[in-house]
Parts: structure tokens; C-alpha cells; sequence
């Protein structure tokens, strides 16, 4: 055993190399502070046009890839979590159907809008208690820590909700970005500790770069939102609730948190984090699992593609309506990543 | 389970009996509305023994600021906005009772150092607030009519005056009016 223990692994370096990173902590440092600087500059210098952009070209590609993420995250049996992904399942369903169809009985004029901002409340107050019921089924099966605090917190942001609806749902298009370097944060701790520190260490840089965003472009004229769609994207950003503030400022803040969630789910996970060609479904277990569902998950990821082939020939043929149904329907995303990142903890 | 079923129909029971409570409440006088400040600007009064007319002059920002406010007249401010809508002031109460009640309950649940650290941090928190409200409001300076105190003697002396002023829009077509607070000694 004493000789076994003294034996040097420098004889074979082969059967380390495999276990290593390809690119040094440095290296991926210095590709994190580039893109980030690259984008929160161009957010700054031309956001109308790159939101359209950034929106027409990875929107439907990132929703693909995140889709196909969470699959791969999605275990081949629910066993004891089958209360948990149920009510997650059902949540994502039903709010979204909820959220569509606010828009749709307002377009249909089925619903006149009357005590809209109590319905948005409604729906906000909705989202949060399905998130808080996610927390405590997650909390009880972890066996370190007390998760009871999410009942007051949730109740807190019910509060603030219900309040200043409009604000909470604007807070939701800021936040949203935020949650794909979490994302990020928790694959890096499980696929690639060596990194986590290095990752870490540069989202200190997030805050001093939106603060440098703000100490520029707080004091510049606002957006030239003459047309539909411009005032559209200054709409989004949350120009009619935050008069006083810059509508540049606003869409370039929202342009570069959208960048940095595009970058993650685009780059950053699908290359770190892919056990296998991303074409190949035999990487999900759920499709390679002996009693899985290979053909659905198959045609399921088909369709996702057709679907990414439809929003690209929807947005040439008619981008601000496209626009708009989109991030209608994209808020399923929104609601999927959050008990998937619980999964993750 | 079965306790967290029992809360929550308690729970139910209590918010529903407020229904009768409220039936015995009577409904509120209507109250005057006040006309509402729109605009606070800087006013300087002088004297001009040349002038026939009097004249006052208001610079293009303040009449723009006047134009834009004119146009939100009808949507109000956020605050006068969660007044004037009762039913998201209650949804609101309630919650934030419900939000102090768990934390209450989650304290009591957590172990005795955490409460301890945690009640700390509240603690603190309310002590920076209130020495942040007790430092701005140092510093808020003295009330407006001050300013206009020595206004008679001023206009005497042909000197200018300068203070604050509200400007308020108000409906109908009378002359315009100014409202100095000349207290009497």
C-alpha cells in the first residue's frame, strides 16, 4: 500500500489530461470580461439596433438551447420530486396560458382592460406563490437548511407587487437576464469547480460596468421612439413607468442583461456543459433512459427547430408583431428556468 | 399536511369574516378634492418703478414642465394612484401582514443564534434608516415662508425678493392669483 501510495502519476500524464480543461481559468476569465465589456459598449452606442438585432437573430435559438438544457436536466424517472415537477409542470402551463390570454380577451375585445393593473397583481401574485411552493417542496428534500424563509419573502413581494404592479412586472424583464448566469454559476460548481472562483470573481465586474452605463447615459437625451417598433423596445424597457430617467439608459441597461443571457445560454453552457454533440438525443435521460421516450423527445426538439424557422421568417416578414407574440409566449421560459435552477440546489 | 391544511382553512375562515366587519363599517363622506400643487419652481418678486403693467414671466422649461403635467393630468402620481385604488391598498395589507407574521413564525422556527443575529440585523437596518430620515430631514432648511418675510420692506426698498412657489392649475378661467405666506408677528 506504502509503495502504492509513493508511485508518481508524472509517468502518465495522459490519464490526467482528460479529467483537465482544455482553456486555462485565465483564459476563461479573459473571454467573460471581453464579452462583457463588448456588449455593454455596443448595448450603449446603438441599443434600438441591436435589440432588434440581438432579438431576431437569438431568441429563437437560445429558447431552443434552453429548452434542450432543461431536457437533459429532466431525470428519466420523477420518483420521489413527482409532486415537485408536477406542480412545476402545471404552473408553467397554466401561467402562461393565463399570460397569453391577457393580451388576447384585450385584442379580442372580450375584456375591455378594465382594472388591468389588478389583473397583472393577480397574475404576479400568482407567479410568486407557485415560486415559494416550488422553494418549500425543494427545501423539504434537502436535509440541510430551514427553507420556511421563502413563505415571508414571497409574501413581502407580494406586497411590493400589489403595490406597484407595473414595477414588479418591469423588475421581472431586468431580472430575468440575471438568472441565466445563476444558471451559469451552478453548472460551472458541478462540471467545472476549477472555474466557479474565476466566474465568480468576474460578476463583481456586472455591477461597475451597469453603474458606468448609468453614470454615462443617465444624462443623454432619450430615444427617438417615433415609430412602432422603437416604441415598442422603449416601452419594454420600462420608459413610460421611469419617466424621468433616460430611455437610453433603460434600453441600453436591458439590451446588455439580454446579451449576457443570450451569451450564456448560446455559448457558455452548450460548451462547457454539453456531454455530447447537441444533435444527439441519447445525452437526455429521459430519451435514454430503457422505458424513456426517445421518438417524442425527438420530435419534440424537431419541432422546436421548425418553430426557431417560423419566429426567423416571422420577424422578416413582420418583426414588431413577431416581437410581440414572442414575448408573450416566451414567458414559459421565464417560469421554466425556475424550478430548474431549484433542481439545481 | 394536515396541519398546514388546517392554517390554511383558519386562515380562510379569518380573511372571509372580514366581509361582515366590513359591512359595519359606513361608507366615507366625500371630501372636497383640494386643488393639488402641480409644479414647485422658484419665484423672484421685485419692483420696477418704470413698468405700467404688471408682469410676470415664466421661462420656457417651467411652461413646458406646465404642458407635460397639464397632459398627465388625468393619471395622477404613483402614490395617488395605490389612494385612490383600495382594493390593491388591501391586497397589499394583507400580504405585508402575512409577510411579518411568517417571518415571525420563521424566527421562532430558526435556531436560537440565528434569531439572534437576525433580529440583530433588523435591528440595524432600522437604526441606519432612521439616522438616514433623521439626517435628511436636518437638512430639509427652514420652512418656505421664511424666505418671504422681509418681502414688504424688500419691495419698499425696490429690492427682489426670492422663495418658493407652487405652481397650481386650477379650473375655470379666473385671474391669476399670487399667495404669499406673510405671517403676522
Amino acid at each position: 500500500m506504502e509503495r502504492a501510495e509513493n508511485i508518481s502519476i508524472s509517468g502518465w500524464p495522459s490519464a490526467r489530461a482528460g479529467d483537465q480543461s482544455r482553456v486555462p481559468a485565465r483564459a476563461f476569465a479573459a473571454i467573460l470580461i471581453m464579452s462583457a465589456l463588448v456588449s455593454a459598449g455596443l448595448a450603449s452606442w446603438l441599443p434600438l439596433q441591436l435589440s432588434i438585432v440581438t432579438v431576431f437573430l437569438f431568441a429563437g435559438p437560445h429558447n431552443w438551447l434552453e429548452a434542450r438544457y432543461f431536457l437533459m436536466r429532466l431525470p428519466a424517472r420523477f420518483g420521489r420530486s413527482r409532486n415537485f415537477y408536477l406542480v412545476a409542470f402545471a404552473g408553467i402551463g397554466l401561467l402562461t396560458l393565463a399570460y397569453i390570454s391577457l393580451p388576447a380577451l384585450y385584442y379580442t375585445r372580450v375584456w375591455s382592460g378594465a382594472n388591468w393593473r389588478n389583473a397583472i397583481a393577480g397574475w404576479n401574485t400568482l407567479m410568486i406563490l407557485w415560486i415559494a411552493a416550488l422553494v418549500l417542496m425543494r427545501g423539504k428534500q434537502k436535509a440541510q437548511g430551514d427553507w420556511f424563509w421563502a413563505l415571508p419573502v414571497a409574501f413581502a413581494l407580494c406586497a411590493f407587487n400589489w403595490l406597484y404592479p407595473e414595477m414588479f412586472s418591469l423588475a421581472i424583464v431586468y431580472v430575468h437576464p440575471l438568472v441565466a448566469l445563476w444558471f451559469l454559476d451552478r453548472h460551472l460548481r458541478r462540471n467545472r469547480p476549477e472555474w466557479l472562483r474565476t466566474y465568480r470573481r468576474c460578476l463583481i465586474l456586472l455591477p461597475f460596468l451597469l453603474a458606468g452605463m448609468l453614470w454615462q447615459l443617465s444624462r443623454t437625451a432619450p430615444l427617438q421612439d417615433d415609430n412602432g417598433l422603437f416604441w415598442r423596445i422603449t416601452q419594454h424597457a420600462g420608459a413610460d413607468l421611469l419617466p424621468d430617467v433616460s430611455s437610453h439608459l433603460l434600453v441600453s441597461t436591458h439590451v446588455f442583461l439580454e446579451m449576457l443571457h443570450y451569451g450564456v445560454w448560446i455559448v457558455a453552457l452548450p460548451l462547457i456543459g454539453a456531454t455530447g454533440a447537441i444533435w444527439n438525443i441519447r445525452t437526455i435521460p429521459i430519451a435514454n433512459h430503457s422505458r424513456g421516450f426517445p421518438k417524442l423527445i425527438g420530435a419534440f426538439l424537431i419541432f422546436g427547430l421548425l418553430a426557431v424557422l417560423t419566429l426567423w421568417v416571422g420577424f422578416s416578414a413582420n418583426y414588431t408583431l413577431t416581437r410581440d407574440v414572442y414575448f408573450a409566449v416566451a414567458m414559459a421560459h421565464v417560469l421554466a428556468e425556475a424550478p430548474f435552477l431549484l433542481r439545481m440546489m | 399536511m394536515k396541519r398546514t391544511l388546517i392554517l390554511l382553512v383558519t386562515l380562510g375562515a379569518l380573511l372571509a369574516s372580514a366581509i361582515f366587519a366590513f359591512g359595519d363599517i359606513p361608507r366615507p363622506k366625500p371630501t372636497p378634492a383640494a386643488p393639488k400643487a402641480r409644479l414647485y419652481s422658484s419665484l423672484i418678486v421685485t419692483s420696477d418703478a418704470k413698468a405700467s403693467e404688471a408682469r410676470l414671466i415664466i421661462s420656457e422649461g417651467t411652461l413646458k414642465s406646465l404642458q407635460d403635467d397639464m397632459a398627465n393630468r388625468g393619471k395622477g402620481s404613483l402614490g395617488q394612484q395605490i389612494m385612490h385604488s383600495s382594493t390593491r391598498t388591501i391586497m397589499a395589507g394583507l400580504f405585508m401582514f402575512l409577510a411579518v407574521s411568517f417571518a415571525g413564525v420563521w424566527f421562532a422556527r430558526s435556531g436560537k443564534q440565528r434569531s439572534h443575529k437576525a433580529i440583530a440585523a433588523v435591528f440595524l437596518v432600522a437604526l441606519v434608516l432612521g439616522l438616514a430620515t433623521v439626517i435628511v430631514r436636518a437638512n430639509a432648511g427652514p420652512p418656505g415662508f421664511v424666505r418671504w418675510r422681509n418681502l414688504p420692506e424688500a419691495l419698499k426698498a425696490g429690492k427682489e425678493t426670492e422663495g418658493g412657489v407652487d405652481i397650481e392649475v386650477v379650473p375655470g378661467d379666473e385671474d391669476l392669483k399670487l399667495i404669499i405666506p406673510l405671517r403676522t408677528k
